[in-house]
């Protein structure tokens, strides 16, 4: 539970379950390396948004390898990938994984079972929020994080408000860090 | 025995309404339905396309028990579930669209028969024959006569009196009945807005059985602000006709300029093709604090609830002219014309005037006497970058904005480099909403620092021609069903844009791969809204023609009807299927045999939540924008484990297809490229041949390269049934990637159905034409 206000009022708190906010990127580490099988979801945003100078998709496909997490590209994310010299692992676009999520019985990105944490990264966060709203009610059988840089409430693990690169970045590169060290 | 009495009564009653007698068609099973008799298709179509939830909230705040909280299994004090409560919302804004078209429709059929009459007949032209394709498939009546279309206002009313009575408090427990309800809202839309278009063209002339409608100026730039300016925004055209009919009257029309914002100026360039449409519903803020215009007439629906405030600040007289909308202002309609000017000129009163003629005149009046002071000055460049300066980049502008903007860095940009390319782009992005400038700490006036930057580029669009002819069905309906024309794309709705390029660059994307490109309402004016190298827009590239290659604009929002009527002119027309009370038969045959899909990228309103699920219930897949996740439901499959079977009606045997067409029936996509490829998708039927799939498939490869980023789509094997649908410039990489992945061939089917796949009174032998 937190009273956060989210950045985008659009996601403002309609309710009574919201995320937990965590600055500690080790914190984020330790929740991803102890997920069974957990699953990076990546928009389109990536292809857009950088830090000092590098896509933050970059930093999207570092976190994927460092902690061996499967990628799902949405939207049009994919093509760009594959320039880029990385195959994602699977193709839906938001709604789509979201509504495959949904089911506790369905097999995955990897044919190994439903995943128990779904990490978004580069969605336009009204859309996120809603597209989050759904796993929350109705897919009481994983958890969500988020990596983007705003607050989103229906999340259950979420960054807070950042207003400077610099301290996402800061974040970004110590959670790498932080899943490259072994355990 | 007493309820059997009661359906006996109904029936008749109906029979009477309806003029059974008329042998014109055999009446049908569903005449005139009520919330059951289509309920067993609904949950058919519920069956493979489930209900997809996005709660917008946690709790639920409609009733005194409340607030109840819905998380985690929880029930409300009414015993409601979160999945149940987002149907009930979803029904309620259904309910508000349809009652929003069918009003508009009752009040322009009332205005026009107190004109010529409830027997003035329905006439659209040699063209059209087949005039009502909704309401004669919905309620089995051919209506003859402007009052004939009152039995179908009538009929609507009735059933959104039954369908808002079970969204109270308790009572429907599952989700599924509460979507079947709004299905039934959404198809009594079509309804409402067929009717009310029909009494438009029949009683204001509107142009009809023609394609080449006129060419009108479309942007505020084309607004001559050397003379009064009148500008009417929403969708009642009543008003703005009496403008024209004032003008023309008194020989004004050079002198004064009329323009339009949202639908009402679509309705005006269908009256007069010197009307101008200043833009869609998101210039509406941005037009309105220009002061360019001296009176502001508002109607109904899309119109701004602050409009007195925002017409006083700005020095604009206002008149509100229907019931809808009254801003607590006195009523004047029973006023002395003289009267009423002489308060708006020297006092700066606003009035609601509900006699559209008498509004008309002291418009015009007002205008011509106020122009001359108008302050039609903008801030200079110079001024807009001392008010920049006051920014301070707090970054509150960024938060409340819908469309996600940072509004600071423009602002900024100008503070500091005297740089307006920031604004400018933000400016052609931006929905209109003003919260930015509501919510700025140092009151910046972002709106006109925008003025500023902003393009005065105009364009021009072709007026809306309402119905599709029966002429171009019968043309094209063979193609279509075929799938050799490879879809029809509708875009449609409001300009709750991620980006308003987009629409124009999906249309010209689409006419160019000559599919049939039809739009209406604020989409038909955005598509314009973009020239190529030569200068030229769609409307000036693409004939106006629904043929392959063409771009239709069929005219305002409730010219919808005229989409869904399409598909039915299709299945009536060309199929020869009956249409009379015949609706399951209609729809079961747009989804089996249509290649149609709506694109409603910019959608906000209730409005275009019904028009939507009014297709969906039709068979009608309707893609949406980013922002309308926000609506809470889509209609969804999962490709490979739904329910894929449908009757094979040549050998009446339910065949399990495994092939997922269309994939979904209310979908929304984040990005244009991901609309680009999702279209050419939902366009597939499994009625295609050979050939048409291939086509399809040529399309969907191709986007899927262009837009996607190479390589193939990894759901293909799903949609190709043999080596012959494959299209031949991809033959060779799609048989290496089949083989790879072990396809086998499978059968098409014959004549696909969904009838005999549920329980209906209909018989599989009534969809073999």
């Amino acid at each position: 539970m937190s009273a956060t206000v989210p950045l985008h009022r659009v996601n403002v708190l309609t309710g009574i379950k919201s995320a937990r906010q965590i600055e500690d990127p080790a914190e984020y580490g330790k929740l991803i390396k102890k997920a069974k099988r957990p699953l990076l979801v990546l928009g389109p945003l990536l292809l857009k948004w950088s830090l000092d100078g590098r896509l933050l998709m970059e930093y999207a496909f570092e976190i994927a390898k460092s902690a061996s997490i499967p990628i799902c590209a949405t939207a049009h994310v994919k093509g760009k990938m594959i320039e880029a010299g990385v195959k994602p692992d699977s193709e839906y676009d938001v709604v789509e994984i979201i509504n495959a999520l949904k089911d506790p019985d369905w097999i995955g990105v990897k044919k190994e079972g439903n995943h128990d944490l779904v990490i978004f990264f580069g969605i336009r966060s009204d859309f996120a929020e809603q597209g989050l709203s759904v796993l929350k009610h109705f897919a009481p059988h994983l958890k969500t994080m988020t990596l983007c840089k705003f607050y989103f409430p229906n999340a259950d693990y979420s960054l807070p408000n950042i207003r400077k690169d610099e301290k996402w970045k800061e974040f970004i590169e110590t959670l790498i860090a932080n899943l490259k060290e072994k355990e | 025995m007493a309820e059997l009495k009661e359906i006996k009564r109904k029936l008749e009653e109906i029979e009477r309404l309806i003029r059974a007698e008329d042998l014109w068609e055999p009446v049908g099973h569903t005449p005139m339905p009520e919330i059951p008799d289509l309920r067993n298709w609904d949950m058919r179509l519920l069956k493979t396309y489930k209900p997809f939830y996005a709660p917008f909230c946690d709790l639920c705040c409609l009733c005194t028990f409340g607030k109840c909280d819905l998380t985690e299994d929880r029930r409300g004090a009414c015993g409601i579930d979160i999945a149940t409560q987002q149907a009930r919302m979803v029904l309620l804004a259904c309910l508000i669209g349809c009652s929003c078209h069918t009003a508009h429709g009752a009040h322009i059929l009332d205005y026009l028969i107190e004109k010529h009459g409830p027997d003035k007949k329905i006439d659209l032209g040699r063209m059209i024959e087949l005039e009502a394709p909704n309401i004669r498939t919905v309620l089995g009546l051919k209506p003859e006569t402007l009052g004939d279309l009152k039995i179908a206002i009538e009929y609507v009313y009735k059933e959104i009196t039954h369908l808002l009575d079970s969204a109270h408090t308790g009572q429907e427990g599952s989700y599924l009945d509460f979507e079947s309800k709004a299905l039934h809202a959404g198809m009594l839309d079509h309804v409402g807005m067929e009717a009310a278009d029909i009494a438009q063209i029949v009683g204001f002339g509107y142009p009809t059985s023609v394609a080449e409608t006129p060419m009108v100026d479309l942007g505020w730039g084309a607004i001559d602000r050397t003379k009064p300016v009148i500008l009417v925004v929403g969708h009642n055209p009543a008003t703005s006709a009496e403008i024209t009919d004032y003008l023309r009257e008194n020989n004004l029309y050079d002198k004064v300029e009329v323009g339009g914002i949202c639908c009402t100026a679509l309705e005006a360039t269908r009256y007069s093709d010197r009307a101008k449409v200043v833009g869609p519903l998101s210039r509406q803020l941005f037009f309105l604090r220009t002061g360019i215009a001296d009176v502001i007439m508002t109607d109904e629906q899309c119109i701004r609830a602050d409009t007195p405030i925002e017409a006083s600040k700005a020095g604009s007289a206002l008149i509100a002219t229907l019931d809808k909308a009254m801003y607590g202002l006195p009523d004047a309609t029973e006023m002395a014309t003289e009267e009423i000017i002489k308060q708006m000129v020297e006092e700066k009163k606003h009035f609601a005037i509900l006699d559209p003629g008498k509004a008309a005149e002291v418009a015009v009046k007002v205008a011509m006497k106020i122009a001359p002071q108008r302050k039609k000055e903008w801030i200079s460049e110079e001024e807009a970058k001392g008010l920049a300066e006051r920014c301070t980049d707090c970054g509150m502008c960024e938060r409340v904005c819908p469309n996600l903007f940072s509004i600071g860095d423009g602002i900024t940009e100008i503070a500091k480099n005297n740089n307006f390319d920031l604004i400018r782009e933000q400016f052609n992005l931006c929905i209109g909403c003003g919260k930015c400038e509501q919510e700025c700490p140092r009151e910046i006036p972002i709106f006109k620092i925008m003025q500023t930057a902003a393009s005065k580029e105009s364009w021009k669009i072709r007026s809306g021609r309402g119905p599709i002819m029966d002429t171009e069905i019968r043309n094209v309906g063979a193609s279509i069903t075929l799938g050799t024309i490879p879809g029809v794309v509708a875009f449609v709705g409001c300009s709750n844009y991620p980006d308003i390029e987009d629409i124009a660059e999906m249309v010209e994307e689409f006419a160019r791969r000559k599919y049939i490109v039809v739009v209406s309402g604020c989409a038909a004016m955005v598509a314009g809204m973009k020239k190529d190298a030569e200068g030229k827009n769609i409307y000036e590239k693409y004939p106006p023609d629904f043929d392959a290659g063409g771009v239709v604009n069929v005219g305002s929002c409730v010219a919808n009807c005229h989409i869904s009527g399409a598909a039915i002119k299709i299945a009536n027309i060309f199929a020869s299927l009956p249409l009379r009370a015949n609706y399951e038969v209609m729809a079961d045959y747009t989804i089996s045999r249509v290649g149609a899909c709506g694109v409603a990228w910019g959608a906000y309103s209730q409005k275009a939540a019904a028009i939507a699920t009014g297709c969906n219930r039709l068979g009608i897949p309707v893609i949406l924008g980013p922002h309308s996740a926000k609506y809470r439901r889509l209609y969804l499959s999962r490709k490979e484990e739904d329910d894929w079977r449908v009757m094979d009606a040549r050998i009446k045997k339910i065949v399990d297809t495994k092939e997922p067409s269309p994939e979904h029936l209310a979908y929304v996509c984040e990005t244009k490229e991901k609309v680009m490829v999702t279209i050419p998708k939902l366009c597939i039927r499994k009625n295609d041949t050979p050939q048409g799939r291939a086509i399809k498939l040529n399309h969907y490869i191709s986007l899927y390269k262009k837009y996607m980023g190479g390589g193939l789509p990894e759901d293909l094997h799903l949609f190709v049934r043999r080596d012959a649908d494959i299209p031949i410039v991809y033959k060779k990489e799609v048989r290496v990637y089949l083989k790879e992945i072990d396809w086998k061939p499978k059968e098409p089917v014959g004549l696909p159905t969904m009838i005999g796949t549920y329980p209906t009174k209909v018989p599989v032998d009534s969809v073999i034409h």
